[in-house]
């Protein structure tokens, strides 16, 4: 065995020593989670603290955009850099015409074309309520568009990349829609700095409820209907430039030449 | 065989699997030749760690009763916040995981495509030929 081959080894075991060491008082989960946690839990969705609460019934969407906002936010930046950068990559490979004519001849058999029609939509309509409802059940924006995701996915085995591009689902209608939900992003972002410089009172840059010293903020019903201020615009746009940068990629990853 | 002890073994089982996957996926990263292959490594090393976080969030059931996702289902008095919080899980660890998940799909894309750059250019994937080739 090489040196580098038994350095990598004994580096192996040591980290997974390290891992267990650390995760020793984990090992079993006890019956206490951290004050931290239940700072999370008691004050997610409680009317009677009402410069802490976000309310939001899911302490897991509260979390992810309101209490670590800026952490989802820069993730969402990795993600758009992860998937700029793979089709930067890919630019020279790809051809991306529109064929004229379509005979409809491609593809799988009849049934299972027929099979995707009627579920397709079904797929699309799920996934935007997981991305809508993100603030009252489990979902969010990251999850409702990698499930709307997979509608074109299932479109493009089935029919054959070409019929999305006859259905006029290029890719720049895809970079237009994913722009747009990263637009819409930065604006919830500012929003509540906006409307506090319009009315002369102190807001902070991606503050949602109203806080001590900013008793300005976001509705958190709309109409009647919970909204949860930013959460809900948030899930909106996270699922809008995940559908469609996932959208994007797969069209991309499918037009790619063989032989390169 | 109490409840107790089940939950415990049970808890035991799933960590000593994590473990080993984890061992065989580092391995996989490392020693085997092919690019798919440490592809699909890498990401069965960050689904083992997304669900080692979540387990790290888990609770342990309290008087036969079990934990309850992190999610206010009833009106928000104080009676239920309290009850909530006494049995709900760690919400941090899922709301980490989440936006990994995703991320970690645009990545494997990201070195999906440059698999295909590597093949367009060197016309193999083994990682030993590519070494031999230097350039």
């Amino acid at each position: 065995m090489k040196l580098v081959e038994l350095v990598l080894l004994v580096t192996l075991i040591l980290s997974i020593a390290l891992l267990l060491t650390f995760a020793y008082m984990y090992l079993t989960p006890t019956s206490e989670i951290r004050n931290l946690a239940v700072f999370y839990l008691v004050t997610t969705y409680n009317p009677q603290l009402p410069f802490y609460t976000v309310n939001s019934p899911e302490a897991v969407t509260a979390i992810v955009w309101d209490y670590r906002g800026l952490d989802t936010l820069f993730e969402t930046a990795v993600f758009y850099l992860a998937l700029i950068a793979a089709l930067a990559l890919a630019r020279k490979l790809y051809v991306e015409a529109t064929p004229e004519f379509n005979k409809g001849n491609e593809g799988l058999s009849v049934i299972v074309k027929t099979v995707t029609k009627i579920t397709s939509p079904m797929i699309i309509a799920v996934g935007a309520s997981i991305g809508l409802h993100g603030h009252l059940t489990p979902g969010g924006g990251f999850q409702g568009g990698a499930t709307i995701a997979v509608a074109p996915m299932i479109i493009i085995i089935v029919f054959s990349v070409l019929y999305l591009l006859t259905k006029r689902v290029t890719t720049e209608k895809m970079l237009l829609l994913r722009s747009l939900g990263l637009i819409g992003i930065g604006l919830t972002t500012i929003s509540a700095f906006i409307i506090g410089l319009t009315a002369g009172r102190t807001t902070y840059v991606f503050q949602n409820m109203p806080k001590f010293d900013a008793p300005l903020g976001l509705p958190d019903k709309l109409n009647g209907v919970l909204i949860s201020g930013t959460l809900w615009f948030f899930n909106l746009f996270e699922m809008l430039a995940v559908a469609s940068g996932f959208t994007m990629a797969f069209i991309v990853l499918m037009l790619v030449k063989k032989e390169g | 065989m109490t409840l107790d002890f089940i939950n415990t073994y049970l808890m035991l089982i799933l960590l000593s699997s994590l473990l080993v996957n984890v061992v065989l996926t580092i391995y996989g990263i490392f020693f085997k030749p092919h690019y798919t292959k440490k592809v699909i490594a890498l990401t069965i090393l960050s689904d083992t760690l997304n669900t080692f976080t979540v387990y790290i969030g888990y609770r342990r059931w309290v008087n036969e009763l079990n934990p309850r996702p992190p999610i206010l289902t009833v009106p928000p008095t104080t009676e239920s916040i309290i009850e909530f919080a006494e049995r709900a899980v760690d919400p941090l660890p899922q709301a980490l995981v989440l936006t990994a998940v995703v991320i970690g799909l645009a990545v494997t894309l990201f070195l999906v495509f440059l698999g295909y750059i590597l093949y367009a250019h060197y016309k193999t994937l083994d990682m030993r030929e590519i070494r031999k080739l230097k350039g």
